[in-house]
């Protein structure tokens, strides 16, 4: 009993000079500034160490934030999608009306607008059986049947077929639906021009005597029929076939207009 | 026991490594965990040796003076060593007193 307690009063005697040499250490190191140096010391040999935890810690803290915000972070991507295709939207909007400015400019340098009253319409579809295309204009917007349809360059492109509620059918000159009266440019050689599908047209019923018209010839159209407005342009003559039995000469036609550059196009409402 | 405190030694100056360059990254609301305080904690509570307790508690606290960059009073350089050594000593008799450990003893 008598030793135990001999061994706690050694062990309290022992803790309280230990207690002292610290605390005067600790006053020592405060008043020289020595504890400046050590702290350098050890941050000199941390440093390396130090620098790979930070990065560690960075990359973990970075994984887990990842894991915790995923949700926000995907309503966040949602969202930015929205904004994305609502801006990628109005840029193609923006686009589609420069274009269409540009086509309107165009016509405008023809003066187009001072010999009809025009509607501007933009090419749908194509059907892929016949010669006839699907625009962007139908009844709602006044379109009737039988309207002549031309390019901006006055290019005859055709008439308007079948009128829908917001779309109308364009009956190419070049479809077997097709005919009309023509004639040669520069002269009084007159002719119909029959569309024969696939984008093919012939001028026919030219009186054998004509002899004037020749290959690159333009055709343009003539008031005769009715149907178009005169001096619509045509196409150019590619060749010419004539033969002893037929009376009547006959001739394969260059469309001016190709549909595949054609975007928007123009309904002559009145002439 | 020099092994021991070498052991300590080496023990606290990685956690106070850890706990002042990885943990920083996973405060929450601005609260750090402190790696030292808690071994400190444990060694107190699951070592019977005293003079381990309070050597853990004086080599712990002597690191994160080192480390720290506060300033006023825990700028202090000793201030956690006194902190934890006092800690120690508030534990100890905590434990001693108020703390029953339920063991089986060999009858």
């Amino acid at each position: 009993m008598r030793i135990g307690l001999n061994k706690k009063n050694i062990n309290i005697k022992k803790f309280i000079a230990l207690s002292i040499l610290l605390a005067i250490f600790v006053v020592v190191l405060n008043l020289t500034g020595f504890s400046k140096n050590i702290k350098n010391f050890f941050f000199l040999i941390s440093s390396p160490i130090q620098k790979s935890f930070w990065q560690a810690g960075k990359n973990v803290s970075v994984f887990f934030a990842g894991i915790l915000e995923v949700r926000i972070l995907k309503k966040e991507l949602d969202d930015l999608h929205l904004k994305n295709q609502e801006l990628l939207s109005r840029v193609v909007a923006t686009m589609e009306l420069k274009r269409e400015n540009e086509v309107l400019r165009k016509a405008l340098g023809l003066g187009l607008e001072k010999e009809f009253q025009l509607m501007l319409a933009r090419i749908i579809s194509k059907d892929i059986s016949q010669d006839s295309i699907l625009i962007n204009q139908g009844k709602k917007d006044g379109v009737l049947e039988t309207l002549p349809v031309i390019t901006g360059q006055k290019v005859l492109l055709g008439r308007i077929g079948q009128v829908y509620d917001n779309f109308s059918e364009v009956i190419l000159i070049s479809n077997k639906k097709s005919s009309f009266d023509a004639k040669i440019s520069d002269s009084e050689i007159y002719g119909v021009v029959r569309g024969e599908g696939n984008f093919k047209i012939y001028l026919d019923l030219i009186p054998k005597d004509e002899a004037i018209f020749e290959q690159g010839d333009v055709i343009i159209t003539s008031a005769l029929g009715g149907v178009y407005p005169q001096a619509l342009l045509v196409g150019e003559i590619k060749t010419i076939s004539k033969s002893d039995t037929d009376p009547f000469q006959k001739a394969e036609i260059t469309p001016f207009f190709d549909i595949k550059d054609l975007d928007y196009l123009f309904i002559i409402t009145a002439w | 026991m020099v092994k021991k405190i070498i052991f300590f030694i080496f023990i606290f100056y990685i956690l106070t490594l850890i706990q002042t360059s990885f943990l920083v990254h996973f405060n929450i609301s601005g609260i750090t965990p402190n790696l030292v305080l808690m071994a400190v904690i444990f060694i107190n509570i699951f070592n019977s040796s005293q003079w381990q307790k309070i050597s853990s508690a004086v080599i712990g606290g002597f690191f994160l003076d080192i480390f720290s960059l506060a300033n006023g009073l825990a700028g202090f350089f000793g201030f956690y060593t006194l902190i934890l050594t006092g800690f120690s000593f508030f534990l100890k008799i905590i434990l001693e007193r108020y703390v029953r450990f339920p063991v089986v003893q060999k009858i």
